[in-house]
């Protein structure tokens, strides 16, 4: 008895600590524009050291109505200038390349290249992940763009100017390691707060990808 | 001449028979209401890997079933990587498009797809009458000038399909694979049109 009453102010205190601790880790804050500057020159760098990208990802489609998130995973591939492959491996196994502004999917062994995944909201998004390594996201007049940081990353925010674009989407965001300007997470906001969220993980910088991978 | 006439009135007879209900013999209903198991639970959420083809056009991507309330269900289509493609309400009898991309988003389309899919999530319907088999029992509802015939197996009462007819005519058959809770498989195929939705359960949700 005395030791729980010792015990629950001592124990009280370091919940609110650990609260206080990851808080303070997660808030969030606007970078300044020397910030800005750094952030986007160091993207941009490490873009130019990007030949080629393998990464296992985790996709969280998030519907509101849905009791849970629905998960799928795979891999993603990239090869510079323009080359990505998406292949979900898990439930189900199914890939799309973007190349030559085609969409060349496999679905389970059925093949296509016209499919209304070929939306151009979620080009735009491949457009941009694209750039994202490359470098020159930055500069893309089709998006109001927002940077924040936290302790750990760096986010930037993509507002859509486009009318079309808006209707599906209402924003993109980008989230970036500090330690190697490597875009870790995407994020994709639906004008119904439902939303799209792809972790990457395993990332591999310039690994040898044979171009046969893009054929599908 | 006569043998003539009996054999045009037999093919007559017969080419205006439904198939789903040849050579069975039809009786009074004895329950009063019927249930489709397979999006019954409002806790489940029903994610299903989805191929649909619809006149030759391809799509694939992921169904999701909700239900929301006991009278009302959410289904909504999207690409595997994640926008959507058609999302639909369903609320008692009545039908709300929330979303259709604009290559689906055309009447013709449009009716079939909310026809197909208030068959598939609709709980509880009233028999009109019952045809009893060998394999199990067969009822016979009433569904906007069609009929939908519901199949039971006799062992397991299995809801194992629903047969959409007109009343000469097999117009859609929806059957589910798997155990009398949750369907693993279901294929939705159209008779006489080429429009076929193919669906198998995500095992890790």
């Amino acid at each position: 008895m005395t030791n729980s009453l010792i015990l629950m102010p001592m124990r009280s205190f370091f919940i609110v600590f650990l609260l206080v601790a990851f808080g303070v880790q997660a808030q969030e804050t606007a970078m300044t524009s020397s910030e800005i500057s750094v952030f986007t020159e160091g993207v941009k760098s490490e873009a130019k050291n990007t030949k080629s990208i393998t990464s296992d990802f985790v996709q969280y489609k998030h519907l509101d109505f849905l009791s849970n998130d629905i998960e799928t995973s795979g891999k993603m591939i990239f090869k510079a200038p323009n080359l990505i492959k998406w292949q979900y491996t898990a439930p189900y196994n199914y890939s799309v390349v973007f190349k030559d502004d085609k969409l060349l999917i496999n679905d389970g062994g059925t093949k296509n290249t016209v499919d209304i995944g070929s939306s151009k909201m979620f080009k735009k998004m491949n457009v941009l992940i694209v750039n994202s390594v490359k470098g020159n996201m930055f500069d893309d007049d089709v998006f109001e763009i927002s940077y924040f940081k936290t302790a750990t990353n760096n986010k930037a925010v993509f507002i859509p100017k486009d009318k079309n674009l808006a209707e599906f989407i209402s924003r993109f965001e980008l989230l970036f390691n500090k330690k190697d300007n490597q875009v870790e997470e995407v994020k994709l906001i639906e004008p119904s707060y439902d939303f799209t969220r792809i972790l990457f993980k395993n990332r591999i910088l310039n690994p040898t990808v044979a171009d046969a991978v893009f054929s599908n | 001449m006569r043998y003539l006439a009996i054999s045009l009135l037999l093919l007559v007879f017969s080419s205006c028979s439904l198939k789903t209900t040849e050579g069975l013999r039809e009786q009074v209903a004895q329950v009063s209401e019927i249930q489709n198991p397979y999006f019954s639970n409002t806790s489940e959420d029903y994610v299903y890997k989805a191929k649909l083809d619809i006149y030759g056009r391809y799509f694939g991507g992921i169904l999701v079933v909700k239900k929301l309330t006991k009278n009302s269900h959410r289904v909504v289509f999207t690409t595997e990587l994640g926008n959507r493609i058609f999302d639909f309400s369903y609320n008692d009898d009545s039908f709300t498009p929330n979303y259709v991309v604009d290559q689906l988003d055309k009447k013709l389309i449009l009716n079939i797809l909310e026809r197909d899919f208030r068959v598939l999530v609709k709980e509880y319907v009233k028999p009109t009458s019952q045809f009893s088999t060998d394999y199990g029992n067969l009822y016979q509802t009433n569904d906007d000038g069609r009929f939908n015939f519901y199949k039971f197996a006799k062992d397991t009462k299995r809801l194992e399909s629903i047969v959409n007819t007109t009343k000469t005519k097999e117009k859609i058959i929806f059957s589910f694979e798997g155990d009398t809770q949750i369907a693993k498989q279901i294929d939705i195929t159209h008779q006489s049109i080429k429009f076929n939705i193919s669906l198998i359960k995500f095992e890790n949700q």
